[in-house]
């Protein structure tokens, strides 16, 4: 037990994410700093664990290998096991309280304290109101804010140490920079002329989102697998119109994996839209939605990325996504993906037609 | 019985010169041409302005030729419904706004006032929540303004009278009734498609605009302009004393229900297709009465002109300014709020000064 969690310890350090005390008088305690910088004490590794935020729920899951320690959950996350694979993969998780928050992120202090959770993980820099309910009821708040990989890396590893597993976050973070280091190595002899325009929409049905640069982690892997932003220009997520959309003339369109029925036809069937390039030369995917959502960042986002590379530089990429997916779910959830599954997550059925699905047809 | 007031010399203020009635109105109907052709004209989508004009005049002269090209999809299937609807919306809200504050004979009353736009928002959301769109959603939009109308009419009703106070009061209590059933059909939305749908729509918008959502919306807009336009000379009487408008053969109290009524039509259609669009109904009037005074059977065709050539151009902006779309909420409200306070300023002074 010591020697796990002082091997914990020199990565964390090393990482400059977070201090964990292993003395000798109180060697079973955990430190973590928090992204507000405020210090949250366990004697022992949390077991019970509620998750506002809705990546993070998925993110317990792979973390502890399993839903037995997820006490509590954002209706929001419960949604996204049901339409997904982890439903399938861990059927008890259905059965996981949703009712100790909002939608909103506003806690239900009864219902978070029915759950008796040891640890509440909470977004950071959203205001005291909806952690104090947490903080008042004598609950432990982790508070992690959202955004970029580096951010996302870092709360991993808070949840990690709390849960005192950190061997299972170097393992994701290793892999995930492996991946990220491969495909950086790859795309950086491309010159910008020849990335194409990628343009992620991140609502479709009633209103129309996209995002600029900044505070988009779509828009990071978008330039990470070698594409451009077509809607830089913008400053944070905004409604645009199909005109904007006609004018940007993208050369690829992502759609969200949030609106259950948004499919590629949407864009096929409208006036306007289908006359992009991205219509026109059939490159218009909707995210795939797996142990979580990959439009966000999650455990899963390295497949995000070799998923795009190869819709977006086929000829540079040879990554096996079948192979790489089961090998994933393996790590991640300890599941054996079936080829069905597969070609549910990607949405194969939906979009198996559009340009470059082919490479990750069963074989 | 229009004809005991059709000469208007006692119920009109004050007859001002047909020749500068006769300017003003050709000034709105040329800006209102302007606004509409810019518009066209502009967008974020680069079509020349001769390219976008020849687009119009070919699909004019020959209508239902096939719309091939990104040019002329982007000129007559984005921008032309959405300029239309723009125009015939803020037409329409306008003159609502004027018959409204005419018998009321408070310059500040709006359909917000009767709870109309809100019973109207609370039947979208309610349809956006069961997934209902299209023809059906504007059904469902109408019955909920138009029941607010309904619980405001029992409600105001005592004794066989409706005064004019309890109206306005009657309205926001049914109006807050109504907001707090949309916060709480917010609330239980699926926050993954059925929420920002909700959102957005409320928020006013006329970015999805289509020829399906002009032909839905077009019938009841038109309409409600018409027959309030055919009310103009009751319009002035009601505008009066109850007392004297009885004893010019008017019945005070039915022909006001006439009037919400056609104003539940409009405003129903209206936020159908749009959204809630606040502050057109409350600065247009007071503009267009500072321009041809208070007589109805003028004030209404010029707020009409006058409501949608500013419903074009602040549309226009929201879609042209940044490659974002702007809420147009937010913009009548920057727009709008600013010119109210302008007008009522100079009004008062002008009170003063007589």
């Amino acid at each position: 037990m010591s020697d796990r969690i002082r091997s914990g310890n020199r990565w964390l350090l090393g990482a400059g994410l977070a201090l964990a005390f292993a003395g000798a008088a109180a060697a079973e305690e955990i430190v973590i700093t928090d992204h507000e910088n405020r210090e949250i004490h366990l004697d022992a590794p949390a077991s019970r664990i509620v998750t506002i935020p809705m990546p993070l729920a998925s993110g317990v899951i792979a973390l502890s290998g399993g839903t037995d320690r997820l006490v509590g959950l954002n209706p929001l996350s419960l949604t996204a096991i049901r339409e997904g694979i982890l439903g399938k993969i861990f059927p008890d998780a259905v059965n996981i309280s949703d009712a100790v928050t909002g939608t909103d992120f506003v806690p239900n202090v009864e219902a978070l304290a029915a759950v008796n959770p040891d640890l509440v993980v909470q977004w950071a820099g959203r205001g005291p109101e909806i952690v104090d309910p947490i903080v008042n009821a004598g609950l432990n708040a982790l508070l992690i804010k959202y955004g970029t990989e580096e951010l996302t890396r870092q709360y991993m590893t808070m949840v990690a140490t709390a849960i005192g597993k950190p061997e299972r976050i170097a393992e994701l973070v290793d892999w995930s920079d492996v991946v990220q280091h491969d495909i950086e190595a790859k795309v950086a002899s491309i010159p910008q002329d020849e990335r194409p325009n990628v343009l992620y929409l991140g609502r479709s049905l009633s209103d129309i989102t996209a995002a600029g640069d900044t505070g988009s982690y779509s828009s990071w892997y978008i330039a990470l697998t070698g594409g451009r932003n077509a809607a830089a220009e913008l400053d944070g997520t905004s409604s645009i119109n199909r005109e904007q959309i006609a004018q940007w003339d993208p050369e690829v369109i992502l759609l969200n994996s949030f609106e259950p029925n948004l499919d590629v036809n949407w864009v096929y069937d409208d006036p306007i839209l289908s006359l992009t390039k991205a219509a026109q030369q059939h490159r218009v995917y909707k995210m795939p939605l797996g142990g979580y959502r990959w439009d966000p960042p999650s455990q899963e986002s390295p497949l995000t990325w070799m998923w795009l590379a190869e819709l977006l530089h086929p000829e540079l990429f040879d990554y096996d996504l079948r192979a790489e997916m089961t090998k994933a779910y393996k790590t991640l959830y300890n599941y054996q993906l079936t080829e069905a599954d597969i070609d549910g997550i990607i949405w194969t059925a939906q979009q198996g037609d559009s340009l470059g699905y082919d490479q990750f047809a069963a074989q | 019985m229009s004809t005991q007031i059709d000469d208007g010399g006692a119920i009109a203020p004050r007859w001002r010169p047909w020749s500068r009635t006769g300017f003003a109105f050709a000034s709105f109907g040329v800006a209102l041409m302007v606004a509409i052709l810019v518009s066209l004209c502009v967008g974020r989508y680069s079509v020349s302005a001769m390219t976008a004009l020849h687009i119009l005049g070919e699909a004019i002269v020959h209508p239902g030729q096939a719309i091939e090209s990104m040019d002329q999809r982007i000129v007559l299937l984005v921008r032309a419904p959405r300029v239309v609807i723009a125009a015939m919306a803020g037409a329409a809200l306008a003159t609502a706004g004027v018959a409204l504050q005419g018998v009321f004979r408070n310059p500040l009353v709006s359909p917000e006032v009767l709870g109309i736009s809100q019973g109207a928002a609370f039947g979208g959301a309610l349809a956006i929540t069961m997934g209902i769109w299209g023809v059906p959603l504007l059904g469902i939009v109408f019955i909920g303004g138009f029941s607010a109308l309904i619980a405001v009419g029992m409600l105001a009703r005592i004794n066989g009278q409706t005064e004019i106070l309890t109206v306005i009061l009657s309205g926001m209590v049914v109006g807050s009734l109504f907001s707090a059933c949309v916060s709480l059909l917010q609330f239980i939305a699926d926050p993954n498609s059925s929420l920002p749908a909700i959102v957005y729509w409320l928020m006013g918008s006329f970015a999805t605009a289509t020829w399906d959502r002009v032909l839905v919306s077009a019938p009841g807009l038109l309409l409600g302009i018409a027959l309030l336009w055919a009310l103009r000379f009751r319009l002035n009487v009601l505008s009066l004393d109850d007392s004297e408008a009885r004893s010019l053969g008017a019945r005070p109290d039915q022909e006001r229900w006439l009037v919400f009524v056609l104003v539940a039509l409009i405003v129903g259609c209206q936020v159908a297709v749009s959204g809630i669009v606040g502050w057109v109904g409350l600065v247009i009037p007071h503009a267009a009465r500072l321009i041809v005074g208070h007589d109805h059977r003028r004030l209404l065709p010029a707020t009409a002109l006058l409501g949608a050539t500013f419903m074009v151009g602040v549309d226009t902006l929201a879609r042209t300014l940044t490659a974002a779309e702007i809420p147009l909420g937010v913009l009548t409200a920057i727009i709008g709020a600013p010119a109210f306070a302008l007008l009522l300023r100079r009004h008062f002074k002008d009170r003063e000064a007589t």
